[in-house]
């Protein structure tokens, strides 16, 4: 399922770098990503995601996701490439009466944007699946200086998750051993259905909630300063990375 | 009325939960099914209401194919009780929630007020009809939740730990109802850690182990297997524990309730009386 | 270890008190079951132990708790948490990491102990609870009762004197029971840390507690050694309250005029029980 984004344990060169690095990382995508303007270098930064994603196990969890992504950017490509006037004419998309009108810098303009957002988006999830949460608050909080309880409180929605999943699929059954049926045509009655499953859905998520705040307030959570139990440190790896981030940054202008 | 043959499932990732069941159940059977978490005990009752469907070989539900037919047809054959009534509880009233299956089987408006009614009485809950079933106690939630069930008059009601999260009181109330329905003619399956429980309303017993059947036969025999209910980590009741430790002098016979036991000694003190005067 | 004097406490949103004064002493050491129906106010009394109760949850407290000489009032949840573990019912709802080694490290950070220290009690902790083969787990991989056990290492490596459980075993099944409850005898013996357990399961109770709280409506109805309390039985069966079916036993042979004596709380017990009962008539 493309909404999940899981942390995937598995001994990786990727998995073992620093969040820090991470983060850059994705800092750098989106930076080169917008330095260029023509397709094909960007192609090649998102294969090299593609690549990091094979190397770190997680590739059949990031396939489906990007496949959803590059849909995504073909409607929008759709919405904007007959609006582009400069440029060669290459062909039209109703030959016989010229409308559609698509030209050389018009589809060059889509396929950057195109790129542009599925190399720059797809970071995201390898970076949550190859990244402990509690090594993330680490580095949130200690390096980038984010006050503990956003970063907690950023943690825990996606470490809840998976929970509410699971109380969706026992409330669904929960409906469905009563006869209730979700498959149904019209528009009207599919606002409808989803109230069986929303209210459970939203009284036993206020209730765990509650547990968890108290489980947590029982344990002294936000009583003052707070120690953390993960050191994170920058390796050789994570100063290779970096360089290697920095020349990535730096080619476009000596190309 | 229930039959299983072969039937096997398992998960998307190769993980096999059921293997190789074969089960009969007849029409007024009583049964309860036991073992371990992760013995396949639920897979199993969601097998027979077409949540899960089986991977390998066949199963009939009340003369559907169970393997084909959808939860919401099987609906009207199987009242199915989960363990938490939160899961399911939404109407703002109680009239509302217990209508609620009626109406998804497309009952008429004049009918339902009728079964409502009738279910509400027999759960003992008549007089919340109009209440918002939130400000009710958690047991009182769980009858409502099987009164839903029950309004909608299925041949079979399958129980999923009903009784885990209620207090003693509350769950023998359950039970009782469910006990006064299976006498007169409703199939009952249920699913179940407490084996005092067990020993007091289950007529016919199966444990399940790592997904095969381990044992399967009438409440006295299976209880009386200890080798098998230890390898389910489970004990016999406490009084078949004691009645046994008297079976080397001769004692007793085996029993599985504490009322037996009693009239064990009682008949056994009155055959003593009897002995010495004569 | 822990003193309770005039306890009475009203949530906001309710008209009847849940809590209605208590009265209650427990010593270092000791091993306190609580029963009652639901309602009785045991869960409440929980969150009165640990602070949650009136710094958390807010509403009309009166009297005074205090539980290794602090005050509950005076003192905020995050000083309570040193001398109070909780553990509490919902496995799912009070594991926050994703990592068992994160969670048992969760109170500590929060409470500032630094990085040494707190890889020094993550040992202790998992040992002390038996599980430290469970230490490099993810905590979605656990069951129920592993996941109980790691709460339980969580709340104890604060290192305090008393563990409050409330309903720690309802989602498990009998071998995860049991597991706990052997867990807490091994804190209870080995480390002298004060369990206080609410519990529905009276067969795990009886065997493991020394003393019985009974609780309802609010109140303390009876309280006293495990025995003395299971001797009433009239007044439990009254309000619900289950007891094991060897004591049952025992008092129904009361009540034919076939024993009299002290309630047996297991097998071996009935067993001496009943061999009384038979030798007595045969002779």
């Amino acid at each position: 399922m493309p909404a999940m984004v899981e942390y995937i344990q598995t001994d990786s060169f990727f998995h073992r770098l620093n969040p820090i690095t991470k983060i850059l990382w994705t800092f750098a995508v989106l930076i080169i990503s917008f330095l260029f303007n023509s397709p094909i270098p960007i192609l090649v930064i998102l294969l090299s995601n593609l690549l990091i994603a094979l190397a770190s196990g997680i590739i059949k969890q990031v396939l489906p996701m990007m496949k959803a992504l590059f849909i995504f950017s073909f409607i929008l490509i759709l919405c904007q490439i007959f609006f582009v006037d400069e440029g060669k004419t290459l062909f039209y998309a109703i030959p016989y009466f010229n409308i559609g009108k698509v030209t050389d810098a018009g589809l060059n303009m889509s396929l950057v944007m195109s790129f542009r957002m599925v190399a720059t988006v797809s970071t995201i999830p390898i970076l949550m699946m190859t990244t402990p949460m509690t090594d993330m608050v680490v580095v949130l909080v200690e390096k980038l200086k984010i006050p503990f309880k956003y970063a907690f409180m950023f943690i825990t929605a996606l470490r809840f998750i998976p929970t509410l999943m699971g109380e969706i699929e026992q409330i669904m059954q929960a409906q469905m051993s009563r006869g209730y049926n979700s498959d149904t045509r019209n528009p009207f009655k599919k606002m409808v259905i989803v109230i069986p499953l929303a209210i459970p859905l939203l009284v036993s998520s206020i209730k765990k909630t509650e547990k968890m705040a108290i489980s947590m307030e029982a344990r002294g959570f936000a009583s003052g300063p707070r120690s953390y139990f993960r050191k994170i440190v920058m390796g050789k790896a994570d100063y290779a990375a970096l360089v290697l981030l920095l020349t990535a940054i730096l080619s476009p202008a000596l190309l | 009325m229930i039959r299983l043959n072969n039937l096997c499932y398992q998960y998307k990732n190769g993980n096999k939960v059921l293997k190789n069941l074969n089960i009969h159940i007849k029409s007024g059977e009583f049964v309860a099914i036991i073992g371990q978490n992760g013995a396949g005990k639920t897979t199993l009752l969601k097998q027979l209401n077409g949540l899960l469907k089986p991977s390998q070989g066949t199963i009939n539900v009340c003369g559907l194919d169970a393997a084909k037919t959808k939860t919401s047809i099987l609906a009207k054959k199987i009242g199915f009780l989960f363990q938490n009534p939160d899961h399911q509880i939404f109407c703002a009233t109680v009239y509302e929630e217990i209508a609620f299956g009626l109406k998804n089987l497309g009952i008429s408006h004049e009918d339902i007020e009728g079964l409502v009614n009738r279910a509400a009485q027999r759960v003992g809950i008549d007089q919340y009809l109009k209440t918002d079933p939130f400000s009710l106690s958690k047991g009182q939630r769980q009858r409502v939740a099987l009164a839903s069930v029950l309004a909608m008059e299925t041949d079979v009601l399958v129980l999923d730990e009903p009784t885990t999260g209620q207090d003693y009181s509350e769950g023998l109330e359950i039970m009782e109802i469910v006990k006064d329905l299976n006498k007169r003619g409703k199939t009952v399956i249920i699913v179940t850690h407490d084996m005092e429980l067990v020993a007091q309303y289950a007529k016919r017993v199966i444990v399940l182990q790592k997904g095969s059947v381990l044992e399967d036969g009438p409440t006295e025999m299976v209880l009386g297997r200890e080798e098998s209910l230890a390898l389910s980590n489970l004990q016999p009741p406490q009084a078949y524990l004691l009645a046994k430790k008297f079976h080397k002098q001769g004692f007793f016979k085996d029993v599985y309730r504490v009322e037996e036991m009693l009239d064990e000694i009682i008949s056994y003190l009155d055959g003593e009386e009897n002995a010495c005067n004569g | 270890m822990i003193q309770i004097k005039g306890l009475s406490f009203l949530y906001n949103d309710s008209k009847e008190p849940a809590l209605n004064n208590i009265n209650l002493q427990i010593g270092e050491g000791e091993f306190v079951g609580i029963v009652g129906p639901t309602g009785a106010g045991k869960s409440t009394l929980a969150l009165c132990l640990n602070g949650v109760i009136p710094h958390f949850l807010h509403g009309e407290f009166y009297g005074e708790v205090k539980v290794d000489g602090k005050d509950t009032v005076e003192n905020d949840c995050a000083r309570i948490a040193y001398s109070v573990g909780s553990v509490f019912q919902d496995p799912e709802a009070q594991i926050v990491s994703t990592r068992v080694e994160d969670e048992i490290a969760f109170g500590l950070e929060n409470l500032n102990i630094p990085r040494i220290e707190i890889a020094a009690r993550i040992k202790e902790s998992l040992e002390m609870t038996g599980i430290s083969d469970l230490r490099d787990y993810s905590t979605t991989q656990l069951s129920g009762g592993q996941k109980q056990r790691v709460a339980i290492a969580s709340a104890i490596a604060l290192r305090p004197k008393i563990l409050v459980l409330d309903e720690p075993t309802s989602e498990l099944d009998p071998k995860g029971s049991l597991d706990i409850f052997n867990t807490l005898q091994k804190l209870n013996k080995e480390y002298s840390i004060t369990i206080v357990v609410i519990e529905q399961k009276i067969q795990l109770l009886t065997e493991y507690c020394s003393r019985l709280v009974v609780m309802e409506k609010g109140s303390v109805l009876l309280d006293g050694p495990t025995r003395n309390v299971l001797a009433n039985q009239e007044i439990l069966q009254k309000i619900g309250v289950n007891s094991s079916p060897v004591t049952r036993l025992a008092y129904m042979l009361k009540k034919e005029g076939l024993y009299q004596g002290e309630f047996p709380i297991n097998v071996e017990e009935a067993y001496l029980v009943v061999s009384k009962v038979l030798s007595e008539k045969r002779r």
